[in-house]
């Protein structure tokens, strides 16, 4: 059974329309940015390998469409997740201040089983912009933030400039490894058990 | 209804908890194949775990639910194809072997499952494993599961297509083999998608609904494809402008259906980047006016615009690609064509359109009046033959129409520039629309606008129009809340203040200009507008006197003067004689500074004639006199006969007062029109001195007819402030004034305070002390007045 078993870890990012979702993911997957904006649509997954400490793990990451008409079939794939990453750009307020939203909305929808320590990671990206002169929100004030929904690691970072974002994923995957419980075992029920187990399990296969 | 859809939620959770439940089972049971190897078996219970994805009671969300449980067992699956293709298991046999599977949907899920790890081993090539899956799957007709079948290719596929540069390219296929590919896994889903609104009735309103609800929830699917087209590396402008998008937009126009007619627009302009737009203007925008009529194209076209522009904000370097692609003409033609095409659009959609169009010019080129200018004209021609607009949703359109310029400038100055603005105003109902020029008031005052070309005054006053005037459209002057209209016209009469210019010729031409719209105003207007235009004219005639001679034809005092008094003249007429007294004195005044002897005598007289004709009310009468007598007093360019005829109108006046007292000191004012201060000024002592006894004469009179009436003497006030009128001329030197007259006097108030009908009064007391005080006070500082007082005893 081991041998099959890889770790696969769920992280779901989450964040205003245009701060940089997919741009973040690009970067830190594929190596590549592009100043041009893409409307996401829906949600979608990449995966990527990566060591945290000893272990090799699959990261399944999840991104979302920050446009809320380009999320119609709704957000089950919240359920299941092993860490949430919250976006803003550090030049426009408002997505800042709509962190509260997405963080509520998340933990209403994937309702996890310990929402006090639920693992999330804050990136305030788009720090490169206009060389943080036309930044409007401070490290300080989102550090503060971040502190306050239960010490909420946060990075700056800039998808474009390639800042930060590999030290923020590795937080990311490592913060999500701790979360990651067990997949609960399926036990089929007592009928099935009786009339399949007992054949599998009793012949010794090692 | 609530009850039943209570019921109906339920009933979706339990039928999608049963269906997870058997998928955790028969996964359960694949897994464990996949752990000993046994293929067979992982084949039949990963197609068992499938079956489930047949249902046909979920809702698209529910379904997802499911799809994505399922997607996640096939993980699974797939890493076992991908080790046994490793182990050299031809994936050939793989995909022949999974065609066993009984039913179509799990066979083909299986298929799709094989097919990825097909393609990975490039054993075959990539276009055609591809061009085979999305045939097969038109396998799958059944709206939802079709749906979510190709949106599973979809996902599978992405990261395998032979993409310009991608590991697939060369043996697996060319980019127009991965666009192919897409664009008919798009048109595949699109028709499914489409197919759903025929199903089941068109009439039964419930029923269209809940279909109408699933297909919206279901749209991202079809939308996605745009996104995979959009992401693909060889999409490059060229692949973009010839192939992809005539492709989509062909699939657009010809599914005829509303809604997705307007989601798929939505996405074509949200999904590909700005250059292509551009680049591609005209193909995209031909399309909008062959879409369905209930197609919300107003909402599209606004979003493409608003892209647009925030793509130009984020970049000003890309402006001149704008101009070099058109933009804005095409984004102008583009409306002018909607509107016209499609004749059922109501009328705020319309306008709407017209706003986002302004939208886009003022944040990409506001530089360019005749650009905004030229949005506004198309929508006054729009508007035409269409009467005043009444529609609120349509009324608040113009509004903003009319309102981002003013916003954008801040300068009316600027907006009175657009042609057309005037016109569109001129669409809006009496309310609206002088709730418009109030803005435009507003914006000028708020931002210290001037206005010194007659040219824009009278543009000005075109919009201005209902506020000015009685409009066709307006209700009659006396059925307005009077106190809007007050505020209205004050700010109206403020505006005046900032139409000036330094040349005083174009000056005079404004004021004239003013004077002939306003006199439109009818009386109930012209009592607010016309004193301002009085104090503008009199600081034209300071300016003119301070500029000297003047060239043949120019302005003169005298010409102002003309303009002026025909000015007060209609407020006489209004009638408001009061106010038309009060600014003749004014203009009187002035005519006497610029040593215009003959004309400030005119104004005199025509005041005296309103006051004799108009002004009845004793206590008006009373505030005229005093300010007459005041102007008179200040007033020295009369020759002496024209003195005496005014000043003695003045006292005859001031003698005739209703009330004793009244007369009493109008009468001793009256003194001081025979001493004047100025250097010219007349010094006739004499005739002080017989005012000041006329008034000492009314003082007891009127003494006696308290005595008469009330049965006691009054108070002695008035003795009290002749005493102070007397004491004032003493002090000028007026000769007439002597210590015996003094003294009389002094004697006299102090019989009329001891005798036992006196009335007590403080204040007179105080008065009268503080006179007295006065007197002591002079009489001890010794030098000059002290002589002078010397000789006056107090007691
Ligand atoms: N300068 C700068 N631009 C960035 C950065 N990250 C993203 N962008 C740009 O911002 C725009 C939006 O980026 P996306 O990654 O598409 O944003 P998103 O959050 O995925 O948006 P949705 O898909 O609509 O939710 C694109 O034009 C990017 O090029 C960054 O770090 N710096
Ligand atoms: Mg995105």
């Amino acid at each position: 059974m081991s041998g099959r078993k890889r770790t696969l870890l769920k992280v779901i990012i989450l964040g205003d329309s245009g701060v940089g979702k997919t741009s973040l993911m690009n970067q830190y997957v594929n190596k590549k940015f592009s100043n041009q904006y893409k409307a996401t649509i829906g949600a979608d997954f990449l995966t990527k390998e990566v060591q945290v400490d000893d272990r090799l793990v699959t990261m399944q990451l999840w991104d979302t469409a920050g446009q809320e008409r380009f999320q119609s079939l709704g957000v089950a794939f919240y359920r299941g997740a092993d860490c949430c990453v919250l976006v803003y750009d550090v030049n426009v307020n408002k997505t800042f201040d709509n962190l509260d939203n997405w963080r509520e909305e998340f933990l209403i929808q994937a309702s996890p089983s310990d929402p006090e320590n639920f693992p999330f990671v804050v990136l305030g990206n788009k720090v490169d912009v206009d060389g943080g002169n036309s930044r409007v929100v401070s490290e300080k004030k989102a550090k503060a933030w971040s502190a306050s929904k239960g010490n909420i690691p946060y990075f700056e970072t800039s998808a474009k400039e390639d800042y930060n974002v590999d030290a923020a994923f590795q937080i990311i995957a490592k913060n999500a490894l701790k979360n990651e419980t067990e997949e609960e075992i399926y036990l089929p029920d007592t009928i099935d058990v009786n009339a399949q187990r007992p054949q599998k399990s009793s012949g010794c296969e090692c | 209804m609530n009850e039943h859809s209570i019921t109906a939620t339920e009933e979706q959770e339990k039928w999608l908890a049963d269906a997870q439940n058997v998928v955790k089972q028969q996964s359960f049971y694949m897994r464990k194949a996949l752990d000993s190897s046994n293929l067979r078996e992982a084949l039949k219970y990963s197609a068992q775990m499938l079956v489930e994805l047949r249902t046909s009671k979920l809702s698209p969300q529910k379904y997802y639910e499911l799809y994505m449980q399922t997607f996640d067992e096939l993980r699974h699956l797939e890493a076992f194809f991908q080790e046994e293709s490793k182990r050299g298991r031809s994936n050939a046999d793989l995909y022949e072997l999974v065609q066993h599977a009984g039913n179509i949907l799990p066979r083909l899920y299986l298929l799709i499952t094989v097919g990825s790890v097909y393609i990975r081993s490039k054993e075959a090539p990539a276009k055609d494993i591809l061009k085979d899956l999305v045939e097969m799957s038109r396998g799958v007709q059944h709206p939802i599961r079709g749906l979510f079948l190709r949106s599973y290719l979809s996902q599978i596929s992405k990261d395998k297509l032979p993409d310009t540069g991608s590991d697939y390219e060369g043996e697996g296929g060319t980019i127009h083999d991965a666009v192919e590919f897409v664009l008919q896994n798009f048109t595949e889903m699109n028709k499914l998608w489409v197919r759903m609104q025929h199903q089941g009735s068109a009439k039964d309103k419930a029923d269209r609904e809940k279909r109408e609800k699933e297909r919206s929830e279901l749209r991202d699917l079809v939308g996605k494809n745009l996104l995979v087209l959009s992401q693909l590396e060889g999409v490059d402008l060229e692949l973009y402008k010839s192939t992809v998008l005539p492709r989509v937009l062909e699939q657009v126009v010809n599914c005829k259906d509303e809604i997705a007619q307007g989601y798929l627009m939505d996405c074509i302009i949200q999904v590909f980047p700005d250059e292509y737009h551009l680049q591609t203007l005209e193909t995209l925008l031909a399309a909008c006016p062959q879409l369905q009529p209930k197609v919300d194209i107003k909402s599209t076209m606004a979003g493409l615009m608003e892209r647009l522009a925030n793509y130009a904000a984020a970049n000003s370097q890309v402006l001149s690609v704008f101009a070099e692609v058109e933009a804005f003409e095409k984004l102008s033609t583009a409306v002018a064509t909607v509107v016209e095409a499609q004749v059922d659009m109501p009328l705020v959609s319309a306008v709407s359109l017209h706003v986002a169009l302004l939208n886009f010019v003022l944040r990409c080129h506001a530089d360019r009046l005749d650009y905004v200018d030229s949005v506004l004209g198309s929508c006054v021609k729009m508007l035409a033959g269409q009467g005043k607009i009444r529609e609120a949703k349509s009324v608040k359109a113009i509004v903003a129409l009319l309102s981002e310029p003013l916003a954008q400038y801040g300068d009316v100055v600027t907006v009175l520039q657009l042609g057309h603005y005037g016109q569109l105003m001129a669409t809006l109902e009496f309310e609206t629309n002088k709730v418009m020029a109030v803005l435009v008031i507003q914006s000028i005052l708020k931002n210290g606008t001037r206005i010194g070309d007659c040219a824009r005054v009278e543009a000005l006053f075109q919009l201005l129009q209902e506020l000015i005037r009685d409009g066709e459209d307006a209700p009659p002057v006396d059925q307005l809340d009077q106190e809007d209209f007050a505020e209205e016209q004050n700010l109206v009469a403020r505006l005046l203040h900032v139409l000036v210019n330094d040349d005083p010729e174009e000056q005079f031409k404004i004021l004239s200009a003013a004077r002939k719209q306003f006199g439109l105003g009818g009386p109930r207007r012209l009592v607010f507008t016309l004193p301002p235009l009085v104090v503008e004219s009199l600081k034209l005639v300071r300016r003119l006197q301070a500029r000297g001679e003047v060239e043949e034809g120019g302005v003169t005092p005298k010409k102002v003067f003309q303009f002026l008094h025909q000015t007060v003249e209609a407020l006489a007429n209004v009638p408001a004689p009061e106010l038309a007294f009060r600014l003749y004195l004014l203009c009187a005044e002035a005519a006497s500074d610029c040593d215009l002897e003959p004309i400030a005598y005119e104004f005199f007289t025509q005041a005296f004639i309103l006051y004799e004709e108009d002004i009845a009310d004793s206590k008006a009468q009373v505030t005229a006199l005093q300010l007459m007598t005041g102007t008179l007093q200040r007033t020295v360019v009369f020759g002496t006969e024209n003195r005496d005829t005014l000043t003695h109108k003045a006292t005859g006046y001031s003698a005739k007062l209703l009330k004793k007292p009244d007369q009493c000191r109008a009468v001793y004012n009256c003194s001081h029109l025979f001493w004047q201060d100025q250097e010219k000024g007349t010094r006739d002592g004499e005739r002080v001195l017989l005012c000041l006894k006329r008034a000492l004469r009314i003082a007891n009179a009127a003494q006696q007819q308290a005595n008469a009436t009330r049965g006691s003497g009054g108070p002695v006030t008035l003795f009290v402030e002749i005493l102070n009128k007397y004491l004032y001329h003493f002090d000028k030197g007026n000769q007439q004034v002597t210590t015996t007259v003094l003294q009389g006097l002094l004697e006299l108030i102090s019989t009329e305070v001891n005798s036992e009908s006196a009335v007590q009064d403080p204040a007179t007391e105080a008065f009268y002390a503080s006179t007295l005080k006065h007197i002591s006070f002079q009489k001890q500082k010794g030098g000059e007045a002290g002589d002078r007082y010397e000789a006056i005893k107090v007691q």
